[in-house]
């Protein structure tokens, strides 16, 4: 599949047909979840209205844990077969992820002013989504930081390839220390441990966010594409 | 055996003839321990729980040093070519001169680190546990620092991004050396323990990632 | 994309042909540029090949392919031969002798060499009057001559890669990187060079046009 999917063409065949759809599905559920989370859902008995950042933060923090995974998977890729899609999707997500892993850091402050009556604690599962976002940081940062683009490729999927050790650090880590931060709700042994009230917009929000990640990473793929075949015309053209 | 041994003599050689670099860093060691106290305040409780936080946070920045330099020099004299037809090889090159580079930068520090220890009042009954820590530690952050050069190898700017690479990297090894470094049950306590485990995954990770990183030798000049 | 790449070589000029170098539909790329086209190439054993072509069209990035210093983005390089690649870079560490650096060079090599062995290899080039300088205080024809003196401390048979070997030499180390040569070539070691000079035609000589 991977291999189907290398030819950027067919790529940009096959992400033309999926945009649509993943366009309407996306509107849909963020439009509904949100309408559901901030409006209809109740409060919570403990949080009160705060529990609706959740809507937020916990799409977010899936994402940034699932790009980062998605990075890594290109580094990969990228490194073993070096297909050059793979780099430009590694390029597309790097930002994208870092951006969600941000926006997880703040809406977790913002909730955690109130709750814990402190912006920020230094337990497990804070300091390692900040050294995930760090890591987001780090393959920007060395992608772009050679004065040929294309150089600083190989070493920035290396570091992806690396710092994907920190995401299941970042997952359990609330099973294996003793964190202040609550333990996973959805994705745990026994089922979700939400009210279905609480859960029906939070599912929605999920797809929602993740449409939304697949929608922008396809654009700025496409961006991107563009641009290399500008550089190489140009280079046709000067040469 | 007998290429290993050479490339780290090479580096021992090299490092010999710019014996003054050790003073430097040295210098930077001991000068970040001391601005600690004039920060905080001269109290001696405060300064003798801090001490060994102080101590490895001045560690693992002072051996930050010099690792922008550490394959950029071979790259530019040429030595990195050689070294990539040679019967050495790119992995063992990178063990060696992490060894070269623990014993020219760490080294040093760990012989002054007990004298620097007696300065924050840390007790001489926790020094054991403390050395034994940062020799361990201070290994694991050279193999981390080897990792970082050799990914931002010819990047521009590389000091900084190589700080931005390896310390997050290095936040576990802070984590738990500094455990390790103040337990109070003797010296092989479970945190040296995890400690020794990081640095046996690095030794294996270590030169696998600079290896595959530094296999493409890009210069500057010439097509 | 140009048709008249791809020279065939000419037998060698006595016995037997032995090849050490086939490379086969080599591509490779510098960055996005395309900068070797499927080039294939055989050389035998005594054989001395130069490449020619102009600034830019890919011969020093033919040699460091094959000095595996640059991946190919495809086809094969077989070498039957130790490799001694002497690039534009010297090689050679700024702050310890040039005696030192050839010593390491051989050790990481894991070639035994004598005290001996190095006066020789020095003398190649004249170079043991200041072969125990710090490198860095050299001129840049010296560091050259302690350069291509690693050519003498190399196991006999070897592919030598040259790249611009007689950049900063006098006419009399010019005269004395032929005579080494072409005595490497008599022993049935290869020779491939991107040189702007006219070799001594004793040996068997190719002509390789680089450039797309």
């Amino acid at each position: 599949m991977f291999d189907y999917l290398a030819n950027p063409s067919r790529f940009i065949r096959l992400s033309n047909r999926l945009f649509m759809p993943i366009c309407i599905i996306t509107v849909i559920c963020l439009a509904y979840g949100l309408y559901l989370g901030l409006f209809s859902s109740p409060a919570d008995y403990q949080q009160g209205d705060t529990v609706r950042i959740i809507y937020i933060h916990v799409p977010a923090a899936w994402l940034a844990l699932f790009g980062y995974v998605g990075l890594g998977l290109c580094g990969l890729f990228y490194i073993v077969w070096r297909h050059p899609l793979a780099d430009i999707a590694a390029r597309a997500i790097a930002p994208v992820g870092a951006v969600f892993a941000f926006l997880t850091l703040i809406t977790g402050a913002l909730w955690g002013k109130p709750m814990w009556g402190a912006w920020w604690v230094w337990d497990a599962r804070l300091t390692s989504m900040l050294i995930l976002f760090f890591f987001y940081l780090g393959v920007i940062a060395l992608a772009n930081g050679f004065d040929r683009p294309e150089r600083g490729s190989r070493p920035a999927a290396l570091l992806a390839m690396v710092g994907v050790i920190n995401v299941p650090i970042v997952k359990f880590s609330v099973d294996w220390w003793n964190t202040l931060h609550q333990p996973a709700s959805l994705l745990r042994s026994g089922g979700p441990a939400i009210d279905s009230s609480m859960l029906t917009p939070l599912i929605l929000m999920l797809i929602g966010a993740h449409g939304y990640f697949i929608i922008v990473v396809i654009l700025r793929m496409r961006a991107l594409l563009a641009e290399r075949r500008l550089a190489a015309m140009r280079l046709r053209s000067g040469a | 055996m007998r290429p290993f041994i050479a490339q780290i003599s090479r580096d021992l050689d090299i490092a010999w003839q710019n014996r003054q670099d050790v003073v430097v860093m040295l210098g930077f060691f001991i000068i970040i321990i001391a601005l600690f106290p004039l920060a905080i305040g001269p109290k001696s409780a405060m300064l003798q729980s801090l001490g060994i936080p102080m101590i490895w946070i001045a560690a693992l920045l002072s051996s930050l040093n010099g690792f922008d330099r550490l394959f950029a020099q071979d790259v530019r004299d040429g030595w990195l070519d050689q070294i990539s037809l040679s019967a050495l090889g790119l992995g063992w090159y990178a063990v060696a001169k992490a060894v070269s580079h623990w014993l020219t930068a760490s080294l040093p520090l760990l012989l002054i680190t007990p004298i620097l220890a007696l300065m924050l009042n840390i007790a001489t009954t926790k020094l054991p546990a403390l050395m034994t820590a940062l020799l361990v530690g201070t290994m694991a952050l050279t193999l981390l620092g080897i990792i970082g050069a050799a990914l931002a190898e010819g990047a521009r700017r590389s000091s900084a991004l190589i700080a931005i690479l390896v310390l997050p990297l290095a936040v576990p090894v802070l984590i738990f050396g500094a455990l390790a470094a103040a337990t109070d049950d003797g010296i092989i306590s479970p945190h040296l323990m995890l400690l020794g485990a990081m640095l046996a995954l690095l030794l294996a990770m270590a030169p696998l990632v600079a290896a595959t990183a530094l296999k493409i030798g890009e210069t500057e000049s010439g097509i | 994309m140009t048709p008249d790449r791809n020279t065939q070589p000419s037998a060698p000029a006595s016995g037997t042909a032995v090849p050490c170098l086939e490379i086969d539909a080599l591509t490779v790329l510098r960055g996005q540029r395309l900068v070797i086209d499927r080039l294939t190439h055989r050389q035998n054993r005594g054989e001395l090949c130069i490449l020619t072509g102009a600034n830019g069209a890919g011969k020093s990035t033919l040699l460091r392919s094959i000095a595996e210093r640059l991946p190919a983005e495809s086809g094969h390089i077989k070498c039957h031969l130790p490799r001694v690649y002497i690039g534009h870079a010297d090689g050679l560490a700024g702050a310890i002798s040039g005696r030192k650096n050839l010593q390491s060079w051989a050790a990481v090599n894991d070639i035994m060499v004598t005290g001996a062995d190095i006066e020789q290899a020095l003398a190649g080039f004249d170079a043991a009057r200041f072969a125990d300088m710090p490198v860095q205080l050299l001129s840049r024809g010296q560091r050259r001559r302690l350069a291509l003196a690693r050519l003498l401390l190399a196991p006999a048979p070897s592919l030598w890669l040259l790249d611009e070997p007689n950049t900063g030499l006098d006419q009399d180390n010019q005269t004395r990187l032929e005579t080494a040569i072409a005595a490497h070539l008599l022993a049935g070691g290869a020779v491939m060079a991107a040189t702007h000079i006219e070799m001594a035609r004793s040996a068997a000589t190719i002509h390789l046009a680089i450039g797309l």
